[in-house]
């Protein structure tokens, strides 16, 4: 349910907003722009770019930093990890020899150096396992964050351009806004076969409106002055309007969106893994190894199956939270000065 | 000449700002006078609003008071026991503003010692409370007075102020008053703390012109009723002609020009006071271009070295470029800081409309 | 005012009936395969019978309209296909409805409780340690999933209280101690978003020329605070907290089956499972229609307690 959005996003949205409003207004010939202080510092400092300006800001947050690189380690560990010597296939279970002879599945067994994080109860390797699921997490979320902010640029541009289409989408809006999301993602994951798909599909259904609302109003701002036929004329085509006073600041409010939808989606997944509307069994994720784990949170001995990938998904959320909030405060054109 | 009641002293402001710092206020020596009208005029960006905010401990965040006093004498013994920055010289009793450490010293001062009236009228109401209670809130802080009494307090002031129907207006919330109405509740609410100064920040511009009468005749009213100390901060020199006792002149954080309304106005000796005065529309001739003085201010993040004003000034010495004039006393009452008053300088005309504002002048003096 | 009342009304009721169909028709989508025990070995024909005497081989339109119809004429749901099969579906739904409105009312009062005050000192002491720990505890709980959360808080909450780690038995029900942890654990989030928001507005808030007007005043800063700035702050987010209640019963869907509570959110994901729509759609209807009375309760407490919107027109969209 949006009507309640993040604070940090909307605080960005209306910071940005109101710098594309006034970029805008300042290139109309007769308006007064107004003077403080800080905008003849802005000027006397030399040309201030938006972006140069976030990434500085940015670079200062040492933690947030940190987390970056953290993240681009994690993310590239769980591509490089299955090339890595003596890994063993995720869904595989691995065997052991009994005493008689006998072959029978490698259950529950602890942490060794053959399986570093142990196997599950069904003796599959863990650390393999941890590994998958990440990477199958992590492509939920990225692809979820992705779709959101595509589908809601596009509609948000039609939403804004065309004046027919207005009608339709302020009620698509409402009724998007009413329907408790919840509900339509175990709806959706329900109805349509279990698949990776079918778990993006359902999460990213509502999730775009925030967005194309963003966007359309945005968009608004550059359609009225392009039928203002005297700032046509006298300014500079819309085409450079938008690639410079506008997409900045729009790719900036897209890029803390998708820093937050990650993070979102990920636990959206723990969720509907729990309640049993998940993946399929062959690929893991981090909501099926909590899932898995959580069975055992009562024996101490076998808790590490669920702490293993507590831990990394955590680090993987809380990073990327806190890089979005971080990036928020860095891109708020309202902190440049 | 009466007494001083504020006095500040080589007063400087900085700020910083991404890890520079701009002087704002570059050593300002000025006199507010007990129950005179100053004007302290100056373009955007001249400091005359910063200066005022430290009358009153409001300051941005990021400003800070590297040296200078500001003597505030209307207290007497008061704060004494108070406050640390509390002393006596040959005016009397005072307490030094600019060396304030604690927000609770500001308490004592603020509303009703010096009280302000805020730039902009429309937003600086609390949108969800009553007119009634705002003003009475000035009442409950300073005076202890609650329930009935504030009421009839507010009432009375509200008549003060000439708003009509004060019982109806006193239930209003503020998005229900015209600006007009919604300045005059402002002004409602600085007369409610009973100030001894108040610092009346651009009074008038966010008002239309009709308003903008009214209002100035509604402060020189309370001014004599309350016996207020008014300081003006305003770039309309039409209010100043019309309220002022003495203008102060401020340029790039300094004061450059300082005397009683009539010398600022018929006998200005600074360039920059003559520019000001020549930008009047009042004075242009039809036909011809309106004045304008050319460039920018100094940016305040370097040294200024020299008259500031210099680099504008198409008559300026080579000295103005080199060293900071001190201020020449043209009357007890008027000085400058122009090295064109220095006996060695070339006598320099001002430009005919400073004549020609002294003969309009005149002639209405004459009547 | 009564003519936008009116209007208001009959907004919320189209939304309401958009919602329903929506999901009505989503719901006709399910597998049918779901619908029988024993799918692989059933012919076509039976699976034929079995869809009619369900009614599910009408066009959908048709069914939507009966439903309505069902809906609007009688106040009927319809029976329960499989849950408790042929019990009248308000019947199932009826006593389980109290249990999640008392969890979700509890919870929204906790999280207001510990999340108004809590945005309040982050605001007051802005960039200073109380702050930067709030925003700790607000970036644990809004980062780290709340289905992984909610398993800690559980296992380790039910030890320290020295309680089963669900509820059992009709007694526990009764039992505050067993109440303690699902509230907790439903509040939070909703907690950390009124901190946030609090936070957010009273900053915003407090650079306002009124502001500035009452510290010229001479009000002190705690003053200011509680009575100028926090209204303001306030009334923005008024008009929010009665959807946020909504939120919190969805939060049931996890919370009351983590904890074998016997309110509607553990069944929803019981009868979607099981796929018995008529339950479904009776879930689903409830919730929504919670979502709506709660925009609309929003829109209606912004009026009262905003003396800037009239009823002539709605309040700021945001």
């Amino acid at each position: 349910m949006s009507v309640l959005k993040h604070p940090k996003i909307d605080k960005l949205e209306q910071s940005v907003s109101s710098e594309i409003k006034q970029q805008f207004s300042q290139e109309e010939l007769f308006s007064i722009a107004p003077f403080d202080e800080a905008e003849t510092e802005r000027t006397g400092a030399g040309s201030y770019s938006y972006w140069r300006s976030t990434l500085r800001a940015f670079r200062r947050n040492k933690i947030a930093m940190f987390l970056l690189i953290m993240l681009v380690v994690i993310v590239l560990f769980t591509f490089i990890q299955p090339h890595l010597p003596g890994q063993f296939d995720p869904n595989a279970a691995s065997f052991e020899v009994t005493a008689t002879g006998q072959s029978k599945p490698l259950k529950n067994s602890p942490p060794d150096s053959v399986h570093w994080m142990g196997t599950n109860a069904i003796g599959q390797d863990l650390w393999a396992r941890l590994w998958a699921g990440t990477r199958n997490s992590l492509f939920i979320g990225v692809m979820v964050a992705l779709i959101e902010a595509l589908v809601g640029i596009v509609m948000g541009v039609l939403w804004g351009y065309v004046r027919k289409l207005d009608f339709l989408f302020t009620e698509i809006y409402n009724v998007l806004d009413n329907i408790p999301t919840t509900i339509v993602l175990i709806l959706i994951s329900f109805i349509m076969r279990p698949a990776m798909s079918t778990l993006i599909f359902a999460m990213s259904v509502t999730g775009w409106i925030g967005m194309a609302r963003f966007v359309r109003n945005q968009v608004l701002i550059i359609r009225d002055r392009d039928y203002n036929v005297a700032s046509r004329c006298l300014g500079t085509s819309t085409w450079r309007i938008i690639v410079k006073n506008l997409l900045p600041y729009l790719v900036s409010v897209i890029m803390l969106r998708m820093a937050l939808s990650i993070p979102g989606a990920i636990g959206s997944e723990v969720f509907i893994t729990y309640i049993g509307l998940g993946l399929p069994a062959d690929i893991p994720s981090l909501g099926k190894l909590i899932t898995e784990g959580r069975k055992l949170l009562a024996s101490p001995s076998k808790r590490y199956q669920l702490i293993y990938p507590t831990v990394i998904l955590s680090i993987v959320t809380v990073s990327f939270y806190m890089i979005g909030n971080a990036f928020s405060d860095a891109a708020d054109p309202k902190n440049h000065l | 000449m009466s007494k001083p009641i504020l006095s500040v002293r080589n007063l400087h402001v900085k700020f910083t700002l991404r890890g520079r710092e701009l002087h704002a206020l570059r050593g300002i020596d000025l006199d507010v006078l007990d129950g005179e009208s100053l004007a302290i005029v100056g373009e955007s960006g001249s400091g005359k609003s910063v200066l005022n905010k430290n009358f009153i401990g409001l300051l941005d965040q990021n400003g800070f008071i590297p040296e200078g006093s500001i003597r505030y004498y209307g207290m007497g013994d008061k704060m004494r026991n108070y406050s640390d920055c509390a002393g006596e010289d040959e005016n009397g009793p005072y307490v030094d503003l600019a060396s304030f450490k604690r927000k609770d010293e500001w308490l004592r001062i603020r509303g009703s010692e010096i009280c302000m009236i805020p730039q902009d009228p429309m937003t600086s109401l609390n949108p969800l409370k009553t007119i009634g209670w705002q003003i009475s809130e000035a009442l409950r802080l300073h005076h202890g007075m609650t329930g009935r009494m504030a009421k009839e307090e507010t009432l009375r002031i509200l008549q003060d102020v000439r708003i009509d129907n004060p019982e109806r207006r006193f239930k209003q919330y503020p998005h229900e008053l015209s600006g007009g109405m919604r300045q005059r509740v402002v002004i409602a609410i600085a007369i409610a703390c009973q100030p001894r100064i108040l610092i009346c920040d651009e009074p008038t511009t966010a008002l239309d012109v009709t308003i903008q009468a009214q209002v100035l005749t509604l402060l020189r009213e309370l001014k004599e009723k309350y016996s207020l100390t008014i300081i003006f901060i305003t770039h309309d020199l039409g209010v100043v002609a019309n309220i002022a006792d003495r203008v102060a002149v401020m340029y790039a954080g300094d004061i450059v020009e300082l005397g009683l309304v009539n010398e600022i106005f018929y006998e200005p000796k600074h360039p920059y006071t003559w520019a000001l005065l020549s930008s009047l529309p009042q004075l242009g001739n039809r036909g011809e271009d309106l004045y304008a003085i050319r460039g920018t201010p100094p940016n305040l993040f370097k040294a200024v070295q020299g008259d500031a004003f210099a680099a504008r000034n198409p008559q300026a010495l080579v000295i103005d470029k080199l060293e900071q004039p001190p201020y020449f006393e043209v009357s007890p009452t008027h000085k400058a800081r122009t090295w064109l008053l220095d006996p060695r300088a070339p006598k320099v005309e001002p430009p005919a409309v400073i004549a020609k504002l002294k003969e309009l002048g005149g002639a209405h003096h004459g009547e | 005012m009564a003519s936008y009342l009116v209007k208001r009304f009959l907004r919320s009721f189209i939304t309401l009936i958009i919602i329903l169909s929506i999901v009505f028709i989503l719901v006709r989508q399910m597998p049918i395969d779901g619908y029988f025990q024993n799918f692989e070995k059933l012919n076509e024909a039976q699976i034929q019978n079995g869809l009619h005497e369900m009614g599910l081989d009408r066009p959908v339109f048709v069914q939507l309209f009966d439903f309505f119809k069902n809906l609007v004429l009688h106040g009927d749901l319809g029976t329960s296909r499989i849950y408790r099969a042929g019990v009248p579906v308000a019947e199932i739904l009826a006593p389980k409805i109290p249990i999640s409105v008392r969890l979700g009312t509890l919870s929204l009062l906790v999280s207001l409780l510990l999340g108004l005050p809590m945005g309040l000192v982050m605001a007051k002491y802005k960039g200073k340690f109380l702050d930067h720990l709030g925003t700790a505890i607000i970036v644990l709980i809004e980062a780290v999933p709340a289905a992984v959360y909610y398993l800690f808080l559980q296992f380790y909450g039910t030890t320290a209280l020295g309680i089963g780690m669900t509820m059992f038995s009709e007694a526990d029900l009764h039992n505050p101690v067993y109440w303690i942890l699902p509230v907790l654990s439903m509040s939070l989030g909703n907690m950390t978003y009124y901190a946030m928001w609090l936070r957010r507005y009273m900053v915003d808030e407090s650079m306002k020329d009124y502001v500035t007007l009452a510290r010229i005043k001479g009000a002190s800063e705690t003053r200011i605070m509680f009575l100028h700035v926090f209204k303001n702050a306030f009334v923005p987010m008024v008009q929010y907290i009665p959807t946020s209640f909504l939120n919190t019963v969805i939060g049931s869907i996890y919370v009351e089956s983590l904890y074998s509570i016997p309110g509607m959110g553990g069944l929803l994901v019981d009868v979607v499972k099981r796929q018995d729509n008529n339950m479904v759609q009776a879930i689903v209807l409830l919730f929504a229609t919670v979502g709506i009375i709660g925009l609309l309760l929003g829109d209606l407490l912004m009026v009262f307690m905003d003396p800037r919107i009239s009823l002539t027109k709605k309040g700021g969209d945001r």
